[in-house]
């Protein structure tokens, strides 16, 4: 696939995941549907470093390191839901 | 490293922009990331609090912040393939675009401040709100220092400094408004939408 059409893909699947995020947080809250919520911000986080950070060519440290960013915060806010 | 991400092998990688950059957003990810816990972790101590406060934002505002980030992130991303191919004055062209998708969200953020101060809920309201001003207002810092680091690059696109052999600053700087996009898709949901 070409570069910009792979961009462009990216950005539909973030904007998708952005209007799930609010559907979701319309519903009633319980904690599955927070951690449902954390999930999507995850898969945002890594569209973003992935698709527009290019984190899918880089070194595999680098790479690893920007995708745990996102999913050691939402562990972190996730663990205070749940506590 | 190879010098473009189609050339990149899985051993090598290639990492866009300036190594220098990544220290730094690094370190910048790593200070958001304590507020976002610290913001976290004031939640669990007073729930009903922060939910009672979360109802006064309008999560429809924050998807359309949102999405106006996004959309200026896809235009950077877009402007920096123009710039690989030679074609930096297509790529300012896209980076003026950014701007624009970037410019919805600031109207949107300082119309809702202007909204939340005019109905009393400043920095001293409660602790939601302190956190929520901190929080916000630290990123809304960001995206300035994002569009001014674009609008500087649109104009050295504008006078053809970049092209495909010299392109490492023009990919920092965009990076950097991705960075920006990254801390706020983390951010999003938990200030407007987590009960």
């Amino acid at each position: 696939m070409a570069a910009s059409r792979v961009l462009v893909v990216c950005w539909a699947a973030l904007a998708a995941l952005s209007v799930c995020t609010v559907v979701l947080g319309h519903a009633e809250a319980s904690t599955q549907l927070s951690i449902a919520i954390l999930l999507v911000a995850v898969g945002k986080a890594w569209l973003i470093a992935d698709g527009f950070m290019e984190m899918r060519h880089a070194p595999r440290l680098w790479r690893r390191l920007m995708l745990s960013w996102a999913v050691v915060l939402a562990a972190g806010v996730g663990l205070t839901l749940v506590s | 490293m190879s010098t473009s991400p189609e050339t990149a092998t899985a051993s090598q990688g290639y990492l866009p922009g300036d190594l220098a950059m990544w220290f730094f957003i690094l370190a910048e990810l790593s200070v958001f990331a304590i507020l976002i816990l610290t913001f976290a972790v004031t939640q669990a101590l007073k729930p009903e609090m922060f939910s009672e406060s979360r109802q006064l934002l309008s999560s429809p505002t924050g998807l359309a912040m949102t999405l106006s980030l996004l959309t200026a992130g896809l235009f950077a991303a877009l402007a920096q393939e123009q710039v690989r191919q030679s074609r930096a004055r297509c790529g300012a062209v896209f980076l003026l675009a950014a701007l624009l998708a970037a410019s919805v969200y600031v109207v949107l953020k300082l119309t809702e401040y202007r909204h939340l101060l005019a109905s009393g809920l400043g920095l001293e309201h409660n602790t939601f709100f302190t956190l929520y001003w901190i929080l916000t207002g630290f990123h809304f810092l960001h995206v300035l220092l994002g569009m001014l680091i674009l609008g500087w690059l649109a104009e050295r696109c504008r006078r053809g400094l970049y092209d495909a052999n010299n392109r490492s600053g023009f990919e920092s700087g965009v990076l950097y408004w991705h960075m920006v996009d990254l801390i706020w898709v983390v951010l999003f949901p938990l200030v407007y939408v987590l009960n």
